[in-house]
């Protein structure tokens, strides 16, 4: 078996009919996620058990277990009850793009909040008892002091979970989707050339992942300005 | 000593006389339903009536030799049997090393779908109807002949690609697609036949073109065996004509599997 470097370069441009899917996932699952998982973590910080408790078994069930399972029980669990095929649910359930889309989702906010979580309990207590001493409220000093510092802090981690949902969206691929990795699956098929194609495809993954690090890496350094000198 | 030589030859004819012509037969002897063993032990199954009746036909005497499938085309030329009767394709890998004989079964695909959706792929001749592919999401699995097939002939159409039969089944049942396109023999066996598929029926003809589907499933047998492969073929026409290979597909599917033309 010879190594086939033109093949390379032709699948490269054929995986792009892919980026689409892939980036459509990546961002609409990244929103979707974080704003659940904001919604999680004050939850889950809560002192009030009837808050906190829900939250942390969602973070237990969904970072116990393997997305593709979920992806699975999702599409092909869900389909097989005729309630949920008759229910109103079914316009989204029926397509496999918002099946991977609820299922990404509910995941990025499961991990999510957990790093957020990390983020705010590693701001300082000295800060915050500056603010109270400058008579700042509870809230104020959660929207002023607590929260900039904790998006700070869970940057890099956001950051690597944003990667890792790149390379989880690779996922949808099992449930007929036409991502990066469902197109190489594809072509694959066709040209017995498994090598070529699969290096294609992780090309096209790390040139995403390199955008998604610059990002970043911008992001912190806008949250962290104040320390820039 | 004209007439000792004389008196041997004539021995030698009376022995291939009094035992006919034996051919050992490779099968995997666990395909079920084209070779296998009934409850009973008996090997049943379209294979073996095909390798029996061919057998009364060139009127030689038949023994089964039970063979794993991926050791068949190795034990038939180190002569542990004649002829492979085990639903072999014939591809042209195979035919590298290997004679086949004229196609005794077809390889072929048909579209799957709801009854309640009256699907119209179809025109009544059986002719492709390209318009009534419009809105109709087809379910294939990934790089098989039906993949090909589809892409070729209907190059607009809708396609959800599976990596398994099973996958595929449960997304047609759930209607995330509208019919499926595969081997209406497997389709029949596991699917059509049980309760699970009652709601559903074949769209349009059995799909049989050999640049697509290859030619088919033939008798296996080593090369330079010419004398041979002409009687099989002989006796592998007069059963398609006379019906009898309908006849024995019939007591597994409720259509034929035999080559038409």
């Amino acid at each position: 078996m010879e190594f086939d470097f033109a093949l390379i370069v032709e699948s490269v441009p054929k995986m792009a009919t892919g980026i689409g899917i892939t980036l459509q996932l990546l961002v609409l699952a990244t929103i979707i996620g974080t704003a659940l998982a904001v919604c999680t973590v004050l939850m889950r910080i809560s002192k009030i058990p009837l808050l906190s408790w829900p939250a942390m078994v969602y973070i237990y069930i969904f970072r116990g277990t393997p997305m593709l399972v979920q992806i699975f029980l999702i599409y092909y669990g869900l389909s097989q009850f005729q309630a949920v095929r008759d229910s109103f649910f079914w316009i989204a359930l029926r397509d496999p793009f918002w099946c991977a889309i609820i299922a990404f989702s509910v995941n990025v906010g499961a991990y999510t909040a957990e790093i957020l979580r990390g983020g705010i309990q590693g701001v300082d207590e000295g800060q915050l008892r500056a603010a109270t001493a400058l008579g700042l409220s509870k809230s104020q000093r959660f929207i002023h002091i607590t929260t900039p510092i904790a998006i700070r802090l869970a940057l890099p981690a956001f950051g690597n979970e944003t990667v890792s949902l790149l390379k989880s969206t690779a996922l949808a691929s099992t449930i007929t989707m036409f991502d990066i990795t469902g197109v190489a699956r594809t072509i694959m098929a066709q040209t017995f050339a498994p090598y070529e194609i699969f290096i294609s495809a992780a090309i096209v993954y790390l040139f995403i992942a390199w955008f998604i690090q610059i990002g970043v890496a911008l992001a912190e350094r806008r949250f962290s300005r104040h320390m820039q000198r | 000593m004209n007439v000792v030589v004389s008196s041997i030859v004539l021995s030698f004819m009376m022995a291939s006389l009094a035992s006919a012509e034996t051919l050992r037969v490779g099968m995997e002897c666990t395909y079920h339903p084209f070779n296998y063993r009934d409850s009973s032990g008996k090997l049943q199954g379209y294979d073996v009536d095909v390798a029996k009746e061919v057998a009364v036909r060139i009127g030689a005497e038949l023994t089964f030799v039970c063979q794993k499938w991926d050791g068949m085309i190795p034990a038939l030329l180190a002569n542990k049997f004649d002829i492979v009767v085990a639903s072999m394709s014939i591809t042209n890998k195979r035919k590298k090393k290997i004679d086949f004989s004229y196609p005794y079964r077809v390889s072929i695909g048909q579209f799957i779908g709801p009854k309640s959706k009256n699907l119209k792929l179809f025109n009544a001749d059986g002719s492709l109807n390209l318009k009534g592919f419009n809105g109709v999401r087809i379910g294939i699995e990934r790089a098989t002949t039906y993949s090909n097939w589809i892409e070729a002939k209907v190059p607009d159409a809708d396609i959800a690609f599976y990596d398994s039969n099973e996958a595929m089944y449960l997304d047609l049942k759930a209607g995330r697609v509208d019919a499926i396109m595969t081997n209406p023999m497997k389709a029949f066996l596991r699917f059509l036949s049980k309760p699970d598929g009652a709601g559903y029926e074949v769209v349009g003809p059995q799909l049989a073109e050999e640049e697509y589907f290859g030619i088919g499933v033939g008798i296996g047998m080593r090369k330079g065996n010419d004398a041979l492969m002409a009687r099989l073929d002989k006796a592998l026409k007069s059963m398609t004509k006379d019906g009898s290979l309908e006849r024995f597909a019939k007591k597994i599917f409720p259509f034929t599997i035999h080559p038409l033309d």
